[in-house]
This record gives structure tokens, sequence and C-alpha cells, in this order.
């Protein structure tokens, strides 16, 4: 599949809007357009295959499922590896599973365009101490506003787009060379083991709340679902009513 | 002495409005959501101070120390700094210090809180509930996704903002002197950790394609040996393998190398 410059200017700004900081879609959304399934989807449209774009971006959603970005430090940039990895998916016409596994290590590099910004935007912190030394609300507003998203959307939207302009051929041209080779089964596989690292993450922060006791919790879940195969949405009602269950003995007590 | 200057329930939403779209917006290491917190207080200040006054600008100037907590449940101390800024235009006898030290001391905590709720436990569930959706093409998936968010956060944030405003100092520390953060920490975990346990059992799908070739037949390693013993043997065996490295506060990419290794060599011997 051809993509034309437009396109892959429009896959940069879908990368910009998610992106921590840009204010468009409020702190709220924005995060939330943040995950892959939504970038998919965005990145989808614009190529035309929503459809695809869906299921591409929630099968590599599925790595970064329980991401947890505390105090600005960013672990891995999911919003970059949903962005750039279904598109790539999409042009390259390769399987979801495959797209899971391109996608981390585009995420890794996002975390240097984070750095860039978060430094960056230091320089314009110092000019705007000045401005808010003249108590103007205007002044202060604009500042707040104006220089760090020019900045930050030159800084997110040029690399995706030449990322995806040029990058789709290079990636096309090297999975056909691969196909035969156990290079896609390694993918394949990397991409139903990697869904172990975010979830970790995000339970090794429950566990600093709560003690280990959280293990038990966690096996519980586990055993719901492979044995008895039920939703996750069920798993987290019984839950929810075990969390309460256990305040009512903490009142007995 | 002059008429009581005060803040109207418009100012403070177009304070909050302000602070939940442009909080982030100049994120940046040295002073993390300063500029956003002055962006969202200075239509209120400049209400209180009159624009350009030198009280004014020492408001601006304290409120761009550095900053940082979670946007929705931490946006009661924006609240709160307005009601506290409100009475020292007042000419109550509030030191500037100890506004910067309401900030500062509860930052931390409610940063804390809000990450737990949100980011720990309501957008796992939302998302290991809609990818499913998700995966076979739905795109109501994503929209549902976007409404679950929407809803919790904004009505938790204007909740908090609120709170900080009329509750004050005193109404914010007796709710997290009461317990009731605990509380909600300590539920919001345990549902965490249940429904992690699920998505680890769902999204991690590792299994064995490993075939042995014995003179009594061929045995199928998954089926006949490993779902013998215990089913998701694999899935969990990485999970917890992954949670042990973390908590000898590995670095996140070395961890990251290690599974992809262990999806190279599995597969290159033909385990997987």
């Amino acid at each position: 599949m051809h993509i034309s410059i437009l396109q892959a200017i429009l896959i940069g700004l879908v990368y910009y809007l998610g992106a921590n900081g840009t204010p468009w879609f409020t702190v709220n959304l924005g995060w939330a357009f943040r995950r892959p399934l939504l970038q998919g989807v965005a990145v989808g449209i614009i190529l035309g295959d929503p459809v695809k774009g869906c299921i591409v971006g929630a099968a590599i959603n599925a790595t970064y499922l329980a991401q947890i970005t505390a105090g600005g430090a960013q672990t891995m940039d999911e919003g970059l590896a949903g962005c750039v990895g279904t598109a790539l998916a999409i042009i390259s016409g390769t399987s979801a599973q495959v797209a899971v596994s391109l996608a981390v290590p585009i995420s890794l590099l996002g975390n240097l365009v984070w750095m860039i910004y978060m430094t960056g935007d230091i320089a314009i912190v110092h000019a705007m101490d000045k401005v808010v030394n003249t108590g103007d609300v205007k002044k202060i507003v604009l500042w707040n506003i104006i220089p760090s998203q020019i900045f930050k959307m030159i800084l997110y939207v040029t690399p995706v787009a030449i990322a995806v302009f040029s990058g789709a051929d290079v990636i096309t041209g090297m999975l056909d060379s691969l196909k035969g080779t156990p290079v896609i089964d390694c993918l394949t596989t990397i991409g139903t083991i990697l869904p172990a690292l975010g979830i970790a993450m995000n339970f090794k922060a429950i566990l600093s709340n709560t003690g280990n006791r959280a293990y038990l919790y966690f096996l519980l879940g586990f055993v719901l679902y492979t044995y008895m195969n039920l939703p996750l949405l069920v798993i987290g009602l019984l839950a929810v009513i075990m969390a309460f269950l256990q305040k009512s003995e903490a009142i007995a007590e | 002495m002059s008429e009581k200057k005060s803040l109207t329930k418009k100012d403070l939403v177009k304070s909050y409005l302000i602070w939940t779209f442009f909080s982030h917006c100049m994120y940046n290491y040295e002073r993390m959501q300063a500029p956003g917190v002055v962006h969202a207080i200075a239509p209120s200040l400049a209400k209180l101070y009159g624009e350009h006054t030198e009280e004014m600008k020492d408001a601006c100037k304290r409120h761009m120390e550095f900053f940082n907590t979670e946007p929705n449940i931490g946006g009661c101390i924006i609240g709160m700094t307005l009601a506290l800024e409100e009475q020292k235009a007042n000419g109550e006898n509030i030191d500037p210090e100890m506004i910067s030290s309401v900030k500062t001391g509860l930052m931390g905590p409610l940063a804390g809180v809000g990450d737990t709720i949100w980011q720990g436990t309501l957008s796992p569930i939302a998302l290991g509930i809609i990818l499913g959706m998700a995966q076979e093409g739905n795109l109501f998936a994503p929209v549902l996704y976007l409404i679950i968010i929407g809803v919790v956060l904004y009505g938790l944030g204007y909740w908090s903002f609120m709170k900080g405003y009329y509750g004050g100092r005193e109404g914010i520390t007796k709710i997290i002197s009461g317990g009731l953060i605990n509380a909600v920490t300590e539920k919001a975990t345990v549902v965490g950790a249940t429904v992690l346990g699920g998505l680890a059992a769902s999204y991690v799908t590792v299994s064995s394609g490993m075939v042995l070739h014995l003179s009594s037949g061929d045995l199928n390693v998954q089926t006949s040996v490993l779902d013998s013993i215990f089913k998701g043997m694999l899935p969990l065996g990485i999970t917890l393998l992954t949670v042990g490295l973390l908590k000898k506060k590995m670095n996140v990419n070395v961890i990251l190398c290690i599974l992809i290794a262990i999806g190279i060599v599995g597969t290159l011997i033909g385990f997987f």
C-alpha cells in the first residue's frame, strides 16, 4: 500500500494529539487518546481501514494494558508504539502479532522524544518567569500555551511523518525477505509474552500499597479466568464485592 | 475597610476547566506543572488582587514553584489554593509560605492515590474488558473506553476541585486523616490485583508448541504435561518472574530485553 505525504503528516498529528502535555482533548481524554487502541483507530481512519486499525491497535495495547506513568517518568511511549506500529502494519499488510513486536522497540525510541520535550520546555519556563513577574493574565495564558505547543508539534509530528512515509517500504521489504525464517515465529512468540511486563509493572505498584497479600488476589483473578472462564467484567465485579466484604470484617474486629 | 472580594462559582468552573485542559501544557523537568497552575489561577488572582498590582505579581511568582500531582484527585489542591488566596486578598493573615507548604505537602500523597485509582485500577479494568471486543474489530470498543474514562475522570476531577475550594484546608485534611483515602486506596488495590490476575491469564497467551515423539506415541507438552499440572503455568510463571525482577529494582529496559530473549531462545529450541 502506498501512503501520501498528507497521510504521513496526519498520522504524526495523531501522535501529537495523544502526547502527554497536549491540551486539546483535555488531560483526561488526551490521556485516553494515547492508548494504542485509540491511536490505532485514528491511524486506521486516516489510512482508510479503521477496523484493521482497531484490531492492530488493540493487539499492541495489550502490551501496555496496565501502563503507569507517575511523576512525569515515562517508561515506554505507548502512543508512539500504537501510532507507528499500526501504520506500519496496515501499510505492509502484516499480522497484528508481528506488529506488536515491531511496536515495542519503537516505544523505547519514544522515550527520547519525551526527554527532549521535558528538557526543552525548561528554557520556555525561564522565559515565562519574566512574563509572570508582570502579572499580566493574557501574557501568562499565551506563554503557557503557544511556545511549548509549537515546539511540541514540530518535535512529535516530524519523526513520525518521516518514519511512516519512508519506513513503510523498508518494513515491507524486510518482512517479505523474512518469510519462512524463524524470525516471524520469534516475533509472534514475543508478542504473547510482552503483555506480562505492563501487568507486572502495575502489579508491583499495587504491591507497594498492600504488601504480599496482593499475590493472593492476583492468583485468584488468574484462576477465575483460566479455570472458570469468567469474563473480566465478572472478575472485576467479584473483586469489588470482596473488597467491600473485607471492610465489614475490619469493622467487626 | 474595602468590600469583600470573593470568587464566584463561574470563576471556579473557569479555573477548573483551564486546569483540566492546560495543566500539562508546559510540562517540564524543572518545575513540572507550575506554569499550568499559574495559568489556571491567574484569571481568579487578577479578580482578587487586580491585574498588574504588586500583590498579583507576588502571587504569580510564588505559584511558579515546582508543582506535580495527579491532575484530577490533585485538583482539590488548586481549589484550596484559590480559597487561601481569596482569604489573603481579604486581608486575613495568611503567610505565603503556608500556601506553598499546603501545596507541596498534598501534591505527593494525592498523586499516589490518584494514580492508583485511575491508571492502576480503572484503566486496566476498562481496557481488559473492551480489548477483547476491539481485537474482533468492534469499533464501539474505543468509543466505550473514551466514555468510561471521560465520565469517571471529569466527575472525579470536578468534585475534587470544588471540594478543595469549599472544604478548604480543614476539609481536605479531615478527608485524609479520616482514613477515607486509605480505605479507597485499599479497595482499589484489592480490585486492581484481582483484575490484573485475570488480565495476565487472558492477555499473556504464551504456550508451548513442543511435541515429543516418544516410543509410546506423540506427547504434546502443552496439553498433556503443562495443562495437567496447572493451566496457564507459563503465563503465570512469566508474569511472576517479571514482578520478581521489578522488585529487584532491575531497569525496565533490561527486563524487556530478558523477556524478548526468552521468546527468541524458546522459539529457536522449539519450546514455544
